[in-house]
């Protein structure tokens, strides 16, 4: 049994121990902000932490005020997800400026309804529009397997805050791959769940027609013990589903079953580097799998999905590029810019072949139930590195990290990244992808990994 | 691309003005270059063509 106090500890098992009074919720929260001073200086995940806040809810925990299923449980939030009081950073400075938040998000306000403990806001990049976890404001948020290395963004800080061992759990936001970039390149299991089904109310938008909220944590169980804990229909988010919540830590360990897996082919068997397809591989051998899909015009899924964001992200900080331009971080600034002066053509356009794609690929969920594709096309590229290498091509860093994430989340399926960790080498993630509002199935495939010893998911 | 560069310039330049974004000279190159970027990276969405028909997936509802 890992020691609930240390490092090691999954949520699953700090809940454990809480709810068998082996520890008090208060010695897990003293112990994580130790952590955290500890290794900040090294990981920079924290922009806010609140010991206050969270000292105080243990105390009430620890006196029978709540009970749940992550009693005890210390999280952490990417900086865009409102916290009271805080005002919500979305890695900007110039939020900073604004009002504070009068409420937490609606998931803080779910996770903290099942006993968890917020400790604090995380790095992030700028406006989320990012893939790398640098940022000009608050300094880049470095990859805790080798702090020379970027933890891929833009949830930046709730990968470092994980795979630092900080705290259990975190959550980010995905777009088009800001969960998932940093659980493959932190060596991480992140669950980007189905477009809608996870309220996004109460956090600072990027692109309303592609944004996600889901968790970051060391094992399959912890995904499922956060997800299930903040479904549910809400009111305040429109796109928030109404369907009822679908337990999914009840399946976790049924195994394989019947569930048929396949690999993504064609154009996610190129424009990565070998450790990319290597890592598939390792996971479609552990699978059995060898049946290979198409997912037809991923490429041009991947421009649609770039379009959108553009336009949309532009278009919502056109304001702001207009009164204070000098205030936003240079490596978003003009691309907003940019993106303001693209066609709206382009932008129906590309909601028009969103359409067509979505149906084309679940008519391959009509003969699959998962899809298993890369993360990230290479291991963490090195801070401040702006172009890397693909496959002998020399491409910009920022917009290719997210090549093979950014075609699934544009037409919202659920994915989890699994890790796959070798001695002497950073850690890389695969994609398992699921039909719409078929979390359970990729959390089963990915619980499954993890018992083989395939993937897993260790504080560096 | 490199033929295309001065009008993706003077696209920059005339749309910025349009829609009454200030572009400092310091910031005019990268939004030239992130422009040309665009037009690659959305090449392969602008090269196809969709039926009439088909319609965004509509997510409002009144």
């Amino acid at each position: 049994m890992t020691d609930p106090l240390s490092k090691e500890a999954t949520a699953g098992e700090i809940a454990r121990s809480v709810a068998a009074g082996k520890v008090k919720s208060l010695a897990v929260v003293e112990a994580t902000l130790k952590r955290i001073e500890a290794a900040e200086p090294a990981v920079n995940a924290f922009t806010d932490i609140v010991p206050d806040r969270a000292r105080r809810r243990a105390t009430d925990l620890d006196a029978g005020k709540h009970r749940g299923p992550l009693a005890g449980v210390p999280f952490a939030v990417k900086n865009l997800f409102d916290i009271d009081g805080l005002p919500t950073r979305a890695g900007s400075r110039i939020n900073v400026d604004g009002p504070k938040a009068g409420r937490d998000g609606a998931l803080i306000r779910k996770l903290e309804a099942a006993g968890a403990i917020l400790v604090g806001g995380l790095n992030m990049g700028e406006y989320a529009y990012d893939f790398t976890g640098e940022n000009a404001h608050y300094g880049p948020s470095r990859n805790p397997h080798d702090t020379t290395r970027m933890t891929g963004g833009s949830s930046g800080g709730s990968g470092a805050a994980v795979a630092s061992g900080e705290v259990p759990l975190s959550l980010g936001s995905d777009t088009n791959g800001s969960i998932r970039v940093p659980s493959s390149l932190c060596g991480l299991f992140g669950l980007k769940p189905t477009y809608g089904r996870l309220s996004r109310a109460g956090s600072f938008p990027f692109v309303d027609a592609l944004d996600h909220l889901g968790p970051i944590a060391r094992s399959p169980e912890d995904l499922a013990l956060a997800f299930d804990a903040m479904q549910g229909a809400d009111p305040d988010d429109p796109v928030c589903t109404h369907m009822p919540p679908d337990p999914t830590l009840p399946h976790l360990g049924e195994g394989l079953g019947d569930l048929r897996i396949a690999i993504a082919g064609d154009y996610f068997t190129r424009g990565g580097e070998p450790e990319a397809f290597a890592a598939v591989a390792t996971v479609a051998k552990a699978l059995d799998a060898t049946r290979e899909v198409v997912l037809p015009q991923a490429a041009v899924a991947r421009a649609a999905a770039y379009v959108i964001t553009a336009i949309e992200g532009a278009g919502l900080h056109l304001p702001r590029l207009r009164a204070r331009p000098q205030d936003f971080d240079p490596d978003t600034r003009e691309r907003f810019m940019a993106g303001a002066l693209l066609p709206g053509s382009w932008y129906v356009k590309a909601q028009r072949f969103r359409r067509q794609f979505r149906a084309n690929v679940l008519r391959l969920f009509d003969e699959v139930d998962v899809i298993l594709a890369p993360a990230t096309p290479c291991f963490a590229p090195r801070l401040g590195q702006t172009m890397m290498k693909i496959g002998g091509v020399e491409l910009a860093v920022r917009a290719n990290l997210g090549v093979f994430t950014q075609p699934i989340s544009f037409i919202g399926l659920p994915v989890v990244v699994a890790p796959l960790q070798r001695a002497g080498s950073m850690p890389i993630g695969v994609q398992i992808i699921a039909r719409p509002y078929n979390e359970k199935a990729a959390l089963r495939v990915a619980a499954f990994l993890e018992k083989q010893g395939v993937a897993s998911a260790r504080p560096a | 691309m490199t033929d295309e560069k001065p009008d993706v310039a003077r696209w920059v330049d005339e749309g910025a003005r349009m829609i009454g974004l200030t572009i400092a000279p310091e910031y005019r190159a990268r939004v030239i270059q992130n422009v040309e970027r665009s037009l690659v990276i959305a090449q392969p969405l602008l090269a196809i063509e969709l039926d009439d028909e088909l319609t965004p997936g509509p997510v409002f509802r009144p």
